[in-house]
């Protein structure tokens, strides 16, 4: 091993750039969390008011039904992705013709911005504008209304995010099925299992890293989720997709409710790090066993 | 003359700047000296209103002055956050910002803006002969303190009024058909059961006609705090409840407490309001103003409630709308007695808005922002800015050939918002507009979606606005 | 070997590829209408095609300034930010380094944060804190620049880290034994091997960058906006300028898409985190 300096040294630059943009206000933060302050209070300056704010979360209705709401969102969005992405990662491992054109095709919602995304599905949702309100009424007598009924708001924000994340997905699973190791399929193969044995006690095992890992990435952007699902309802109708990022948001902008609203981000930062640390435990232990092999 | 020779120098500019006055052309490379260069920079939504400023009146004072404006017009979230935040931080990136009329208490109640009575009269040669805060209409007294000094230059002003189509209540089929199922004649609605009737009526009307087209428009976005506004601004007070329900000395919300946002009168409008949705175009449901215009302007609604900035291009701009010569405009309808009381001064029947720009004290270039302010309230470049924006802030607007001239192509607007304007009123002057509209608008949104029954629904949002004033500390 | 039954898994594709498409070719089609020809009921097919949407916006000085900001921005940001992980990954990789797993995890809690509510600190940073007599970082690119580093740089790590853990150690220790510099060793033979991954991470950052909006709707005010900014101003303004939303959000697809196109073939060869090979 060479010598630890020069390993510093390297990351040095990137430690710098993320203490100074992402550390700094993280403590800021962290003391605004224990103050009341709010610019149009009676009195409007910094007050502090030690864990009142955090008091006050634990029975704030509508945080923690924010909080379940965006878990039941990153649920449902990233478990759809995984599987739908798996499913379009193993037909790509096949040859066809034009699969290069299809594989551009399939990565395309994935350069377009949220906000972007957001304004499309809502020109596709709204009714009087969008098609699919108005042919699913033609032709099933169904009516979509996003702005009305709750579990319709809900789905078309998973779907939206299923539409615009699944590529990274498959791209992310492509990668780690093309660069699997052969033997262990021969083998199995030469031992008489079937498709599904092969699936569940080879393949499986060996994608789980990146399954992992995929997931890890993905949750982490779903729980922070706020331009798409602003643009696309606003966090309505009423609260069915006021998920915990677009709650902070109106907490902090349009009421400037600061103080409150830090301790928010604080408890949501928090309970994503110790998801994401349990994700990650997984993966290094995986890791760990993978070299005392 | 005095001016003459500089007149001369000046042709060239004044021509270039087609709505200012040539007259007093003079007085801003005057008053500028020692500015030129500087650059100013301001916040504002972007309306029409704002827009013309932005590429219009901004070029033409650069031309007259030297001094650059940078104008961000951007969307209405964002401009009230960087506003906020520029002024609560004391940045100073801001040289004047847009100031709507309902947020206005909240700034003067922090002390962010500039005295703009008190600056002119100590800064004589910044202060322009053609400026006069005389020539305003009454709705710069929004934005006065209470020793009547201005704060704020208004540049646009709207009523929001109730548009309907005069195409079919005038036309003779529909009437009959009317006549036949109510026995009563079609004409604009006076009150609430009429309006329902009518929305009743034109829902019905188009279905059996194959039309698609509703009986009224509902700003009714159930995730937006318009459907707020509509609420508490242009329902409300037509049931004789003002100021959102919210005592203004005491500043309760709820009955308990001596307030009336969850009074019995209240539910009847929230009761009424909601049940409008029945005969309404499906995407009233996500509509803010915006989309209640376009819906409007798409000839999908018989009647509404419609801010009157849109009226002059629902009414007259044939690439944006589809009724153009086809808009009526009337008063909203209102609960016995309520017109009494608006007339009288105790009431009023619905939301005059509007805003205008002020200085905030951050500002590093006060003097440079105080001549764009003057430039922009002159007298001479009204009625252009009317015209794009149908907007007036200046009594002598209304009488202005161009402006005369466009009033009776939508209908009469502009002489209904000089005549009745007065039955019209901003928000009430509560320092913590946007602390109280954030604590009731969940439950308006979940009224909206029927999860709340409305009487629970405003039971709710009075006691939440309740607990906010108290959290706030403006209730004991 | 796997079947090949070539018109069962076209038309399979072809199927993927419409719905995936639809809400694009929905947005096209916007973007191609007049305000009053989008009322009514919605039609897939185009008639004709009404232009003004698309000239209006590539007109607009303020477009065009838009457009260069995100590109320098974008661009700037995915070099920057590639480069530092790479150098990271590099010391994590090689290095034995105190405690290393937790600063590695450490960085990517940076990505975890809710937004919203680092937008105060950050406007402060930028207009109080960071500030050189009138020069502030408000409103500048390379404020954004540095900006889009706190969630970018985590992701490119994570991205690059099984990448640069995948490449032989013993290539680099024959280098040295040839008398190699770390930093011969770092751009001589752990670059060229690492190229798809770097190519990958670079895509991927650019692309989350040029996407970006909260941040640059806040941090910015004239002279660094971006296009995604430019984009939300048209929905609030009076009737909702959809057509000429959707010819704004089709222009900066456009950018997208050339990158997207120049790296197209790395783009799987490069993403392997977590399947590090043995």
């Amino acid at each position: 091993m060479r010598s630890s300096t020069v390993g510093w040294l390297f990351l040095a630059p990137t430690l710098v750039i993320l203490f100074i943009f992402g550390v700094l206000p993280f403590l800021y933060v962290l003391v605004i969390g224990f103050t009341q302050w709010n610019s149009f209070a009676a009195d409007p300056t910094m007050q502090y008011n030690g864990v009142e704010n955090f008091r006050r979360l634990m029975f704030d209705d509508q945080f923690l039904y924010s909080l379940w709401l965006t878990l039941k969102f990153g649920f449902f969005a990233v478990a759809s992705q995984i599987l739908l992405g798996y499913l379009l990662a193993q037909l790509f491992m096949r040859d066809f013709p034009g699969k290069g054109f299809f594989r551009t095709v399939h990565t395309l919602p994935l350069v377009i911005a949220p906000i972007a995304v957001g304004a499309t599905w809502r020109l596709l949702l709204v009714p009087g504008l969008g098609p699919v309100p108005y042919y699913l009424n033609q032709w099933f007598g169904y009516e979509l209304n996003i702005s009305r009924y709750i579990d319709q708001a809900f789905v078309a924000t998973v779907v939206m995010d299923i539409w615009h994340w699944t590529p990274l997905v498959t791209l992310t699973l492509l990668a780690a099925l093309a660069s699997l190791p052969k033997e262990p399929f021969e083998q199995a193969q030469i031992d008489g299992a079937n498709r599904f044995q092969i699936f569940w006690h080879v393949t499986l095992p060996l994608l789980k890293p990146a399954i992992l890992a995929t997931v890890f990435i993905r949750l982490m952007d779903a729980l922070r989720t706020v331009d798409e699902v602003w643009m696309l309802t606003g966090g309505g109708p009423g609260a069915a997709t006021r998920y915990i990022g677009l709650h902070i948001w109106r907490v902090v902008f349009p009421k400037t409710d600061y103080g409150y609203g830090a301790a928010m981000s604080l408890i949501t930062l928090y309970l994503t790090i110790v998801m994401c640390w349990l994700l990650y435990a997984g993966l290094v232990a995986r890791r760990d066993l993978k070299r005392a092999e | 003359m005095m001016h003459c020779k500089r007149l001369v120098a000046s042709a060239f500019v004044a021509t270039l700047m087609a709505s200012t006055a040539p007259a007093f052309a003079d007085f801003w490379s005057d008053a500028a000296k020692g500015l030129e260069g500087a650059t100013i920079r301001g916040v504002s939504e972007s309306t029409p209103p704002s827009n013309y400023v932005k590429d219009v009146l901004a070029p033409a004072f650069t031309e007259a002055t030297g001094i650059t404006v940078e104008f961000e017009a951007t969307s209405w979230d964002q401009m009230y956050d960087k506003a906020i935040k520029d002024m609560e931080a004391n940045t100073g990136i801001y040289d004047f910002v847009y100031i709507e009329q309902d947020i206005i208490y909240s700034y003067l109640a922090r002390d962010f803006l500039v005295n703009l009575s008190d600056m002119m009269e100590q800064n004589a040669n910044l202060k322009s002969p053609d400026f006069d805060i005389s020539k305003f209409t009454t709705f710069i007294d929004n934005f006065k303190n209470a020793d009547g000094d201005v704060f704020g230059v208004p540049m646009e002003a709207f009523v929001k009024v109730y548009l309907y189509r005069k195409d079919l209540f005038e036309d003779p089929k529909v009437q009959e058909a009317y006549k036949a199922k109510y026995n009563a004649d079609l004409k604009p609605a006076t009150n609430h059961a009429e309006y329902r009737q009518i929305a009743e009526f034109f829902t019905e009307y188009a279905k059996e006609n194959g039309m698609e087209m509703w009986g009224t428009t509902v700003q009714a976005s159930s995730g937006h705090p318009a459907s707020v506004y509509e609420f508490v601004e242009s329902v409300l007070p037509t049931y004789g409840i003002y100021n959102w329900g919210i005592d203004t000395q005491t500043f309760a919300a709820s009955v308990e407490n001596g307030g009336q946002m969850n009074s019995d009168k209240a539910k009847e409008a929230l009761t009424w309001w909601i049940g409008n949705l029945a005969y309404a175009p499906p995407e009233s449901t996500s509509s803010t103003w915006d989309e209640v215009a376009a819906t409007f302007a798409a000839g999908r609604a018989a009647q509404g409630l419609v801010y009157g900035e849109n009226a002059a291009w629902i009414a007259t701009n044939a690439d944006k709308s589809t009724v153009v010569g086809k808009v009526g405009v009337a008063l909203p309808p209102v609960e016995a007695g309520v017109m009494e009381q608006a007339k009288s001064g105790e009431g009023y029947i619905g939301y005059y808005d509007g805003g205008a720009f002020g200085i905030p004290h951050s500002s590093k270039n006060k003097e440079a922002a105080l001549l764009f302010l003057q430039y922009i309230g002159q007298e001479s470049v009204q009625a252009d800015w009317a015209l794009a924006g149908s907007r007036i802030v200046h009594q002598a607007t209304y009488d202005d050939p161009k402006i005369v001239e466009q009033d009776k192509k939508v209908d009469g607007y502009y002489t209904l918002m000089k005549e009745q304007g007065p039955l019209f009123r901003g928000a009430p002057p509560f320092p913590f507009h946007n602390q109280a509209r954030e604590a009731m608008a969940p439950f308006i949104y979940q009224a909206i979606t029927g999860e709340l029954q409305p009487a629970e629904a405003l039971d709710k949002a009075a006691a939440a606005v309740d607990a906010e004033l108290k959290n706030l500390g403006y209730r004991k | 070997m796997r079947r090949n039954r070539p018109i069962v898994s076209i038309l399979f594709w072809t199927v993927s590829s419409l719905i995936t498409l639809l809400p694009i070719y929905w947005m096209f089609i916007v973007s191609a209408k007049s305000r009053v020809q989008l009322f009514g009921s919605p039609s897939f097919l185009l008639t004709s095609f009404f232009t003004e949407n698309y000239i209006n916006t590539l007109r607009d000085p303020a477009f065009q300034r838009y457009m260069i900001n995100s590109i320098v921005i974008a661009t700037s940001n995915a070099v920057l930010v590639t480069t530092l992980a790479l150098f990271a990954t590099y010391a994590l990789s090689r290095y034995k380094l105190g405690g290393k797993e937790n600063v590695f995890f450490w960085t990517i809690t940076n990505r975890m944060a809710p937004p919203a509510v680092f937008l105060l600190p950050l406007f402060l940073l930028y207009t109080q804190v960071f500030v050189l007599n009138d020069a502030k970082l408000f409103d500048t690119r390379i404020g954004l620049i540095l900006l889009y580093c706190v969630f970018n740089l985590p992701f490119a790590i994570w991205t690059l880290r099984s990448v640069i853990d995948g490449i032989p150690k013993e290539l680099d220790e024959a280098a040295y034994v040839d008398g190699a510099t770390t930093w011969q060793v770092l751009t001589k033979v752990v670059l060229p091997l690492a190229k798809p991954g770097l190519a990958v991470t670079g895509i991927l950052t650019w692309v989350f960058a040029w996407n970006e909006y909260l941040f640059a709707a806040t941090l910015t005010s004239v002279h660094a906006r971006t296009v995604t900014t430019g984009l939300a101003e048209f929905v609030t303004v009076t009737g909702t300028n959809w057509g000429q939303m959707a010819a704004t959000a089709m222009l900066t697809l456009v950018p997208a898409l050339l990158v997207l196109g120049l790296v197209q073939r790395h783009i799987v060869a490069g993403l392997t985190f977590g399947a590090v090979k043995e």
